[in-house]
């Protein structure tokens, strides 16, 4: 008895030093980690504010935020419980809040962050979508912030620029029908001129991956989902 | 294996060729394979778990006379977690490009057979001093490992060297940085090491 008592004090005196040595690294860390998660969000705020066509900001440069207060003085719609749609069909999320900005040619701009279940978990992505004078949504461009959880080399290529790339400047016509990976769409294999008909594609609500992804469909598969959420979202709420 | 009658030196040496935990131990090549697709992840994650193997050897060798031999698998875990939970806290506040980069594999360095198997095979059993030098020398032969890995495939795999560009990408065979490429080359090096043991092995008898 006394033996299993002494083995019992032992695991419990470990357990609480290293509880109390965990608490203290997390109380040095809790900073830093807000910084890099603010900072990653402002980079991404701005990435996807950003014309791929150009190279040029869509809004006045002092519009850009830099700080968390900034930041929280472009709120659209936020909810306390941080989730602000669920989409009914497929595993895609909006998060709270969703900003708005001006654009330079007077048109309101949502920046919404959303995720998708990729291989590993949450995929985190980022988008711009451009309210156009006809009240419909051209989505500019995204940025993939979290995407820890995807595998190294595979999935985890999913920020890299030329992936990213594919998912920038999707017109309304391709969400209408729900955007999908190409090869959800049967469009696998690709023809020998499909790099000249990207944009065709993306009017169709296709998204070509599986040449630069090869070997993870389960991420961009994600990253679309979260797009599809987003769409629904502003067509429900900025109609 | 390591044991206590070796020299420092011997110890710290031990585990960069002779006993390597990748190519001669044959230790976690789960995180070896799947972090080692480019030069960089790799660098990444062999500096994260030769920090981790150091202080758990550390911190193990230094509690081995108090914890009793029933527990102590459940206790080198719970320190070896946490140790990593320390590493996965300071990447994400202080490297947060390469925290996102190898995702999954940070927390699961918690499960890395070389860790735990330095643990049990040598921490457990001799001075902290041997034990730091055993994780040092475990761990650069590990980062050696994992790092000529991650090179040999972002090489061949995507032409370049730590994101350099060495030739274009037309003449790059994609498979290595595949799962399959990672076994392929990974078989590679192991028939090289196995046969520089061979020949040093005659050598001695001869």
């Amino acid at each position: 008895m006394g033996k299993h008592i002494k083995i019992a004090l032992i695991l419990t005196i470990l357990m609480v030093v290293l509880g109390v040595v965990l608490g203290f690294v997390y109380m040095i860390t809790e900073k830093p980690i807000a910084k890099s998660d603010l900072e990653a969000k402002l980079s991404a705020i701005k990435f996807v504010l950003t014309s791929p066509q150009t190279g040029k900001l869509l809004v006045n440069k002092n519009q850009i935020p830099t700080s968390l207060a900034q930041l929280d003085s472009k709120i659209w719609k936020s909810n306390p419980s941080g989730l602000l749609y669920k989409d009914p069909k497929y595993p895609g999320y909006v998060l709270s809040p969703v900003y708005k900005f001006l654009g330079k040619d007077g048109l309101p701009i949502y920046v919404l962050t959303g995720y998708g279940i990729g291989f590993g978990g949450k995929v985190v992505t980022v988008a711009a979508f451009i309210q156009q004078r006809d009240k419909k949504f051209y989505e500019n461009a995204i940025d993939v912030i979290n995407y820890s959880s995807e595998t190294p080399g595979l999935g985890a290529k999913i920020n890299n620029n030329n992936v990213r790339r594919r998912f920038f400047s999707i017109p309304n016509s391709g969400f209408k029908r729900g955007v999908k990976v190409n090869k959800d769409a049967n469009l696998f294999p690709l023809p020998s001129d499909y790099i000249s008909k990207l944009g065709q594609y993306k009017k169709e609500g296709i998204v070509v991956t599986s040449d630069v992804m090869t070997g993870a469909t389960i991420t961009p598969r994600a990253v679309v989902n979260t797009l599809n959420a987003m769409y629904d979202f502003l067509e429900k709420e900025a109609r | 294996m390591a044991n206590a009658s070796k020299t420092s030196f011997g110890t710290f040496t031990a585990g960069l060729i002779r006993e390597n935990p990748t190519f001669a131990q044959v230790l976690g090549l789960c995180p070896t394979l799947a972090t080692s697709t480019n030069a960089n992840n790799a660098l990444g994650m062999g500096l994260a778990a030769t920090g981790v193997l150091i202080l758990s050897n550390i911190f193990i060798s230094s509690i081995r006379k108090i914890i009793p031999d029933q527990i102590r698998i459940p206790a080198y875990i719970s320190v070896i977690a946490a140790l990593v939970t320390i590493v996965d806290l300071l990447m994400h506040g202080y490297m947060y490009h390469l925290w996102t980069n190898l995702g999954l594999y940070v927390p699961l360095i918690v499960v890395n057979c070389i860790i735990m198997g330095r643990a049990e095979a040598f921490a457990s059993k001799n001075s902290v001093w041997k034990s730091f030098l055993d994780g040092l020398g475990m761990g650069l032969g590990f980062i050696g490992a994992i790092l000529l890995l991650g090179i040999t495939r972002e090489v061949l795999g995507n032409g370049t060297i730590f994101g350099y560009r060495l030739w274009p990408k037309a003449y790059a065979v994609f498979v290595t940085v595949l799962p399959p490429g990672a076994f392929l080359i990974i078989g590679f090096y192991m028939a090289i090491f196995h046969h520089i043991s061979i020949v040093r092995k005659s050598r001695k008898r001869a």
